[in-house]
């Protein structure tokens, strides 16, 4: 079954993603920082991660840098409140970002991307 | 002071203590409680949200399983608190969805407690909670009670009036200006920011004839919101009604008029017209801005400048020989500097 990835410190957003995801038949594992992870979580190579970049004691890009470096995986869509335009080239200048969505955003692109897979 | 004295105040002292370290612990108790409580109803919020916009045929929401599990959490009219968190939650996620989800939310948010909760507040004594309720209305979209809302767009509080004013907005839209004439408190410039900035975000299509139909508006404070909308959607036919406002009477009603200027480029002719405007201009400052957007948006007009160059706008006459001298007619400076010493003799060699 194909694997994904939800990190989002807010909770609802978090489970709507997750729910989102689910029933789209994948597997979802949905956490609200990388604390959760386990060392599973760390060994498997995710289809897709679907992140926030806005978590406390790291910067955006080195939260990205960090998800990249650190854990498996084919896709990483970013999903954030930090829609700002300078963000957004920061972000896709680190390269390997599939989609970049910024809050508001139409959970139907999210789940098309996802289907289209 | 005896030994008694000094035992009494002891005594008193730490019986002080005592108190405060209570209180400390009762409060700190009740707010992990609050916590926990606040936690659980954000959890079950999120969960009845993210089941109903993605309904599992498998395992469907009812209506009365998301009652009654908004009543589990403590979501009770007795509880105001949870009541009002549970409000902040609704709005907040609203504001984070778009497109089909949207409609879906706030199809959710019509069928669930709170009931008519922020309407209520609307009849408060207090303008503070009139002013939230008002702001929860329009932030939740419940466009049903905005015949409530509307007769507060000229309340006397000012908190009161600004939430009903973008409540207008965002029920109307374009057609809120209609209201506009009417207003007979001022806006101040940072409510005519936020109305811009709704009206834009919320309707990025401009339905002149609602603005044509405002332009008869004789409030100061309704031109200028005019001037920012025109500014703001970029819209190039309607640039005449800033022009127009250039020569206004009022000092703010110019300030406007030439900020919102500088964001258009104009046609020669129209260019010709605001230098005639130029003079009517009774501010050396705003004539000083003017003669900056001229400068930097026209070719170099001789007779204009030499006009205000002769002129008895003494205040100015440095800026107008800078920009000759700096474009090519260091005689004609030279020229004016010295009719101003006919009689003078040079005293050289």
């Amino acid at each position: 079954m194909k694997k994904v990835l939800v990190i989002q410190e807010d909770i609802i957003i978090l489970k709507i993603l997750e729910r989102l995801v689910s029933l789209n038949n994948f597997e979802c594992k949905a956490i609200r920082s990388l604390d959760e992870l386990s060392i599973e979580d760390q060994q498997t190579n995710f289809d897709f991660i679907i992140t926030d970049i806005l978590f406390e004691g790291i910067a955006p890009l080195e939260f990205v840098a960090q998800v990249q470096e650190v854990l498996l995986h084919k896709n990483l869509l970013i999903v954030t409140n930090m829609g700002q335009d300078k963000i957004k080239q920061e972000i896709f200048a680190l390269r390997g970002i599939t989609g970049f969505y910024a809050v508001p955003i139409d959970l139907d692109e999210i789940e098309a991307i996802i289907q289209a897979y | 002071m005896n030994e008694e004295s000094i035992l009494l105040f002891i005594k008193i002292v730490a019986a002080v203590l005592v108190i405060y370290w209570v209180s400390i612990a009762v409060s700190l108790i009740y707010r992990k409680i609050r916590r926990a409580r606040l936690n659980k109803i954000e959890i079950a919020f999120a969960d009845i949200v993210s089941r109903y916009l993605y309904n599992d045929p498998k395992d469907p929401l009812s209506l009365d399983e998301i009652k009654r599990r908004l009543v589990k959490v403590g979501i009770r009219s007795r509880n105001r608190n949870n009541i009002q968190f549970l409000i902040r939650l609704m709005i907040r996620t609203q504001r984070t969805i778009l497109g089909r989800n949207f409609s879906k939310l706030q199809k959710l948010y019509t069928e669930i407690p709170p009931y008519g909760v922020s309407v209520k507040k609307i009849s408060s004594w207090s303008w503070y909670k009139k002013a939230r309720g008002i702001r929860e209305i329009y932030e939740m979209n419940q466009s049903q009670y905005s015949d409530e809302i509307f007769k507060y767009r000229d309340d006397k509080n000012i908190y009161v009036r600004r939430e009903a004013q973008i409540a207008l907005v965002v029920f109307l839209g374009w057609g809120s200006l209609r209201f506009l004439p009417y207003l007979q408190r001022n806006l101040t410039l940072w409510q005519q920011i936020k109305i811009v900035e709704k009206l834009y975000d919320l309707y990025p299509k401009p339905e002149l004839r609602w603005l044509h139909r405002a332009y008869e508006t004789e409030k100061l404070f309704g031109k200028k919101l005019l001037m920012r909308i025109i500014r703001k959607y970029e819209l190039h036919d309607e640039i005449g009604y800033i022009i127009d406002n250039l020569n206004h009477e009022d000092y703010e009603v110019r300030e406007t008029a030439i900020y919102c200027l500088k964001t258009f480029a104009v046609s020669s002719s129209t260019m010709e017209y605001i230098k005639e405007l130029y003079n009517d201009i009774p501010d050396a400052t705003q004539q000083g801005q003017l003669l900056n957007y001229i400068y930097e948006n026209s070719d170099i007009d001789l007779d204009f400048y030499l006009k205000q160059l002769y002129s008895e706008n003494e205040e100015l006459k440095l800026s107008i020989a800078e920009i000759l001298w700096n474009n090519g007619y260091k005689e004609k400076v030279q020229e004016f500097y010295y009719q101003q010493y006919p009689k003078a003799t040079l005293n050289v060699g």
